[in-house]
């Protein structure tokens, strides 16, 4: 985490002095980007960095849907199941995806491939049904086009 | 509001070709902070996030020259299912919220104002993060903008998967960096809200308007729609319809010409069964209901129901309602925060009798128990999500009882088993 | 003062409280589990919603500021209705294993479940199950099916020890509370008033689990010996009528637990976990027999020989105990003030790893009763500096004391309570009573004074120091 340190200070510079805090969201944002995951170590010295219990810390990463604190496989794909995407067909993409990629939501593949999950609604409904592919919302899916998607990132 | 969108009608260029940023010239030259609240209050505004909350009144709590730092937060976690009009704005007119922002800020004497966006939103953050970067260096945000003694910065803030950090005291809370753990009342954010200090919370689409009231004067804005529901807002619609999109309407639209003509009627040429007007967390009406009904409040709650956060659901005949239920009620145990009793175990109990039901273990108890814990949440909980959880519940149960009866009776659905609508008529 | 109405009686309340508050403070009982007076307001249980007259619906009273002419009903039908429906939701996922749950007899949800008419759960569904037995910390064992989520123990390690220990991890009815991970928890001094906190099972004490029912047990008050300001405590043990069969009469004179006993002026209502482990204290070995010179003799040959040795000293020196009680100090000076040099020792001094000193109730001097016994004798013993060469008779009262310093050639008269080799040293050893055998007051660094009872009766073989010293200073008895 050390060597964020210099991108911390330029996002602390943003806030308002006293409003170390509210850096715990975006600064474990910046290292699951660079690491894939947030790492115990990286709990203590974001801890210690911003000067706040630890227990915080713990409690964000616990609380929010898109932190993790274990590596996830190299592509994560998760469909929304959520009211407008389930009307358009979000069932039969879960499905799909379950018995392609052999593994239920909320699971990694053997191989370390592929990390399937489940989302809530992203905010797109007009395009519906979404699939979320790593920080990537995409739109209007169907079992063909994700096949075509999940080809093209591997 | 809305303008034909291009590759690059987003940018600083285009937005001031159309006149972008003049109201945030008048406002700091000719105006004081006061009159700006006059202004916004006069054109009656209600909050566009769902609550619709009177703008003005919000921002009359605020004391002027208290001596603390004052915040402003623009609510972007837009996480309403069928809701995704704020998804707009900040792909295609990020700068009209950030010169609306600016204008509240002088107007509330706020130094710090936020952006709380949710995590999900990738391209709307890149789009606003760049609005931002522009702005900035035009110097419309800063130092002393354009010159004058006005000085403001706006930080964009993630959020990172919680449906209830849409709620204003649990933005806050993850603004703080902390758990989105919504907060009781007493006090009001206006008086504390951000670190204790006064704080106003406005959903991204009603700040927006600021702008074009104070470019066009608060009544010319009042003048539009309904007295009752001024302005034009944004619709999202969603689900079994043609042409799904966001579409700009004011109070008194009739809802059959949306629906038919602008929207291109119900996908597949299906009947209507029923629509969920405002967000998941308004009470479903019946096709028939809600033909003769305007888009705004004034006519939905006459009918029981709401314009909410503006996401209407379409609902095509034949959809199983016990099916549908079931996707919102997950949703709403999967995103409860966990502090308060009657949310967090109502929900779950919610959650585990649908789930029976869908099973086929229904029991003949189970919609008066769905009805008995709706109510229990209706008033009782820390925010509004137990409510909300309560009004979709009961909604649908109310219009179709019939169908739930059905599905314990006979340990299956009326319909067909998924919630898709049968393509082929 | 805003007047208020409460069930149509009026009440003057102050003017920042909460209706709670005022209703609690004016004998109107709500019920209320999250609330708490030391801690902020968290308002997550909504068990103390009330009803204002003419409103259909109800509010929490915990966050509710009293407004002149206020009127409230704590006990409508509307209230009563939605108590229960509180206690159906609260009961909702409870594994209500009270058969086996150290709370049963002091639960505020057995408790409120019968006062309010609690009635069977009306899900048919399976509860959630979490963690059962979760080693929170060495000392707290968590139970989260029993967890109603209150949140007192949370805000008590952020608002009042400040350790910042426990927290609520995951979210909705999958909430657990946990410690954080750098077992900041164990770490608390403070830890353990978490288990007083909580109104429910969850959080138990894992040296007192299992140990007996609280019913069998009657609490006493003391105060804790373990520093200078003095907590008032409970002491609990087994109730005459409740005694065990056992061969070991040790079994039922013991201390169970100890509990903070709420005093304002000294300790709140917490006390620090060294208060907690009094039994340590006091149930280590006992000295039980007097002895002359390692040779065991008879309680009352040994205070005669001990009185000759005094009447007979030239330079007699005592060395006090900062445990002795304020009655045991005016009895030695009474006996012996006049005969005899004093000097105060610390009996105890600050162990490895325990916290010295900080801003809640922990204080640098282990030692209950110093600055009484400097009122009364106001030459301290720095417990290192040599002894007056000449004094011929060494007088140590308690424990602490280095026996290599005594001046050779002089006689010691040790009264202690423990066992120790110095025991055997002695010209005469006569074991004395300790505090939990006696009554008596301490007198605490701010010179607020305590009263503590006893809970076990001493052995016939050991003194009370109070009547001792009255032996030892009589003058020789005039023999026919």
């Amino acid at each position: 985490m050390k060597h964020l340190i210099p991108e911390f200070e330029k996002l602390r510079a943003r806030y308002p002095a006293g409003f170390e805090s509210s850096l715990v969201l975006p600064c474990l944002r910046r290292i699951q980007e660079d690491r894939g995951f947030v790492a115990d170590e990286d709990i203590d010295g974001l801890a210690g960095y911003l000067g706040v219990p630890r227990i915080q810390v713990e409690e964000v990463l616990s609380f929010y849907e898109q932190f993790r604190r274990a590596p996830a496989g190299k592509c994560q794909i998760a469909p929304c199941r959520n009211l407008s995407c389930s009307l358009l067909g979000a069932e039969r993409i879960v499905d799909h995806l379950t018995r392609k990629l052999g593994i239920a939501p909320g699971e990694t593949s053997a191989d370390g491939r592929f990390t399937l999950a489940t989302v809530e609604c992203q905010g797109a409904c007009g395009s519906a049904p979404v699939v979320v592919v790593g920080e990537t919302c995409h739109a209007n899916m169907t079992p063909d086009k994700i096949d075509r998607l999940i080809e093209s990132l591997t | 509001m809305t303008f034909p969108v291009t590759a690059t009608s987003h940018t600083l260029a285009e937005y001031r070709a159309r006149g972008g940023y003049q109201a945030l010239d008048k406002a700091l030259r000719q105006m004081t902070p006061q009159k700006v609240v006059a202004e916004v209050t006069t054109s009656g505004i209600q909050g566009r996030g769902g609550a619709a909350f009177p703008m003005g009144r919000k921002w009359a709590v605020v004391h002027p020259n208290d001596g603390q730092p004052h915040y402003l937060c623009a609510n972007a976690d837009e996480g309403e299912p069928g809701t995704f009009k704020d998804r707009w704005i900040l792909e295609n007119a990020p700068h009209v919220l950030l010169e609306s922002m600016l204008i509240a800020s002088y107007a509330l004497q706020v130094r710090h104002a936020f952006v709380y966006i949710r995590g999900e939103f990738d391209e709307p953050y890149r789009r606003l993060a760049g609005a931002l970067e522009e702005a900035y260096a035009a110097g419309y945000i800063g130092e002393r903008i354009l010159g004058t003694d006005f000085s403001c910065d706006v930080v964009i803030h993630r959020g990172a998967g919680s449906y209830v950090c849409g709620e204003a005291s649990a933005l806050l809370s993850s603004l703080e960096g902390k758990r989105g753990y919504p907060r009781n009342r007493p006090p009001r954010l206006t008086v504390r809200g951000l670190y204790q200090r006064p704080t106003v919370v406005n959903n991204i689409e009603t700040l927006s308007n600021i702008a074009w009231i104070i470019a066009n004067g608060g009544e010319a804005f009042k003048k539009i729609g309904h007295e009752k529901d001024p302005g034009t807002r944004l619709i999202s619609i969603s689900g079994h319809i043609e042409r799904p999109g966001v579409y700009e309407i004011e109070a008194g639209y009739p809802w059959r010409k949306f629906i038919y003509e602008d929207c291109g009627g119900v996908l597949g040429g299906h009947a209507l069964k029923c629509i969920i007007p405002g967000g998941i967390s308004t009470k479903v009406l019946t096709g028939k209901e809600i033909e003769p009904l305007t888009l705004d409040n004034p006519s939905l709650q006459a009918a029981g129901s709401s314009m909410g956060s503006g996401g209407m659901i379409v609902i095509a005949e034949g959809t199983c309602m016990v099916r549908l239920l079931q996707v919102l009620v997950r949703f709403y145990h999967h995103e409860s925060c966990g502090q308060c009793t009657p949310c967090r175990e109502g929900m779950g109990w919610m959650h585990r009798i649908i789930d029976r039901i869908v099973a086929g273990e229904g029991r003949v108890e189970d919609i008066e128990r769905l009805y008995q814990i709706s109510a229990w949440n209706d008033g009782n909980t820390i925010c509004g999500m137990g409510d909300a959880a309560g009004y979709a519940t009961s909604g649908i149960l109310n219009k179709f009882r019939d169908e739930f009866e059905y599905f314990i009776e006979h340990k299956k659905s009326r319909f067909n088993g998924t919630l898709e609508c049968q393509r082929s008529s | 003062m805003p007047e208020i109405f409460i069930n149509g009686q009026s009440v003057q309340a102050e003017r920042n409280q909460s209706v709670l508050q005022a209703a609690l403070a004016n004998g109107f009982y709500i019920p209320y589990l999250c609330w708490h007076p030391e801690l902020s307001i968290a308002g997550n249980c909504r068990l103390c919603a009330i009803q204002i007259e003419g409103r259909s619906w109800v509010e929490i009273a915990c966050n509710m500021p009293v407004a002149e002419g206020m009127r409230i009903l704590t006990d409508s039908d509307v209230v009563k209705e939605y108590r229960k429906s509180i206690m159906q939701l609260l009961t909702l996922n409870h594994p209500v294993d009270c058969g086996i749950c150290d709370k049963a007899g002091e639960c505020k949800l057995q408790d409120y479940h019968y006062q309010y008419n609690g009635e069977r759960s009306l899900s048919r569904d399976v509860k959630v199950h979490a963690t059962k037995f979760h080693p929170l910390s060495e000392r707290i064992v968590l139970d989260n099916e029993r967890c109603i989520l209150c949140s007192r123990c949370v805000r008590f390690t952020r608002e009042i020890s400040k350790s910042n220990a426990l927290g609520i991890v995951q979210r909705g009815d999958q909430s657990l509370v946990r410690a954080s991970e750098d077992h900041a928890l164990d770490a608390d001094p403070y830890s353990d008033n978490v288990i007083d906190l909580c109104p429910v099972g969850a959080l138990l004490s894992r040296p007192f689990l299992y140990k007996a029912r609280v019913w069998y047990l009657k609490p006493t008050r003391s105060v804790c010996p373990g520093c200078a300001r003095g907590c008032n405590v409970q002491i609990w043990h087994r109730k005459a009528e409740w005694k065990l069969n056992a061969l070991d009469p040790k079994l039922n004179a013991r201390i169970e637990r100890v509990t903070p006993l709420e005093n304002g002026e000294v300790n709140g209502p917490w006390i620090c976990n060294k208060g907690r482990d009094l039994a340590q204290i006091f149930e280590r070995p006992r000295a039980e027999q007097a002895m002359q010179k390692g040779k065991p003799i008879e309680l009352t040959a040994a205070i005669e020989a001990a009185r000759r040795l005094l009447e007979g000293a030239k330079r007699p020196l005592a060395i006090v105990s900062s445990w002795g009680s304020n009655e045991e100090l005016a009895a030695f000076k009474r006996a012996l003030g006049g005969r005899v040099t004093a000097l105060v020792k610390q009996d105890w001094q600050p162990q490895p790893g325990e916290r010295i000193e900080d801003d809640l109730l922990i204080r640098a001097d282990k030692n209950p009763n110093g600055a009484a016994a400097r009122a009364v004798f106001p030459q301290e013993d720095d417990g290192a500096s040599a002894l007056p060469a000449d004094a011929d008779l060494i007088l140590v009262w308690g424990e602490g004391f280095d026996f290599a310093r005594i001046p050779r050639g002089a006689r010691i008269v040790f009264l202690g309570s423990y066992l120790q080799p110095e025991n055997g040293h002695a010209d005469v050893f006569i074991p004395i009573s300790v505090q939990t055998e006696r009554r008596g007051h301490y007198t605490n660094f701010e010179g607020v004074v305590s009263a503590f009872e006893p809970c076990f009766a001493k052995k016939a073989s050991v003194a009370d120091a109070e009547t001792l010293f009255a032996a030892l200073g009589a003058a020789a008895e005039v023999h026919a």
